[in-house]
């Protein structure tokens, strides 16, 4: 069983619309990299020039928020759940 | 959403939109949302990422998903503003639906509706109708 990932509709056009797709990896930042060699171009909206999850991004794992788990070393398993959600903010 | 937007007045109000899956387009519900904005409430508006993913949990198991979002603008135009477009444009935006409600005095609720393109950097009105 591989790990879910949910895609937020403005992520979509880079999925070819898919909302979940499924990846296999040991850790979030290798999640990234193995969804970026999918989906030329996500990489770069999650995460700056230096790696780092961008501040307008929040990742969960399995409805934990990784910046109170390990970041982008944060451990991850078959059967979990991650999902991008946009941080949401104007005047 | 409006008189949603008429109670929190003078702060702004904000919420997230939902449609069904595959539709995209028609919004059947809006989920009223804290404002968890502490320092300028009345000019400026957050939605907490983990309430987000709460009610993009919840809308998931029904069927539904977040197309946008509608924020309140205490006495200031119903339409985005400089700060809304500034965070878009940062933002995972593209495509997303805002409504903007204009609330004059407490007493009236204007609403617009508005989707973000990022190849523009901008917003771009639309129609807008509510049952």
């Amino acid at each position: 069983m591989a790990i879910r990932v949910q895609i937020p509709a403005p992520l979509r056009p880079l999925t070819g619309g898919a909302d979940e797709v499924a990846v296999d990896a040991a850790d979030l930042g290798s999640l990234i990299e193995a969804l970026e060699a999918r989906h030329k171009g996500l990489k770069d909206r999650l995460c700056d020039a230096s790696g780092n999850l961008r501040s307008y991004v929040r990742i969960f794992v399995n409805d934990e928020d990784v910046r109170f788990l390990q970041e982008k070393a944060t451990a991850l398993k078959a059967g979990d759940v991650v999902a991008i959600v946009p941080a949401i903010a104007g005047g | 959403m409006l008189s949603h937007a008429l109670e929190e007045y003078p702060f702004e109000a904000c919420g997230v939109l939902l449609a069904a899956m595959k539709d995209g387009q028609h919004a059947v519900r809006a989920v009223r949302v804290e404002n968890r904005e502490t320092e300028l409430p009345r000019v400026r508006y957050q939605i907490a990422p983990e309430e987000l993913m709460g009610i993009q949990r919840e809308a998931r198991k029904q069927g539904l998903e977040i197309i946008g979002y509608y924020h309140s603008h205490p006495d200031h135009p119903a339409r985005p503003s400089e700060t809304d477009r500034r965070v878009a444009a940062e933002g995972l935006s593209d495509g997303v639906f805002h409504v903007v409600i204009g609330v004059d005095k407490g007493e009236r609720a204007t609403p617009t509706a508005w989707v973000f393109r990022d190849a523009t950097q901008a917003f771009a009105e639309e129609p807008l109708e509510i049952d």
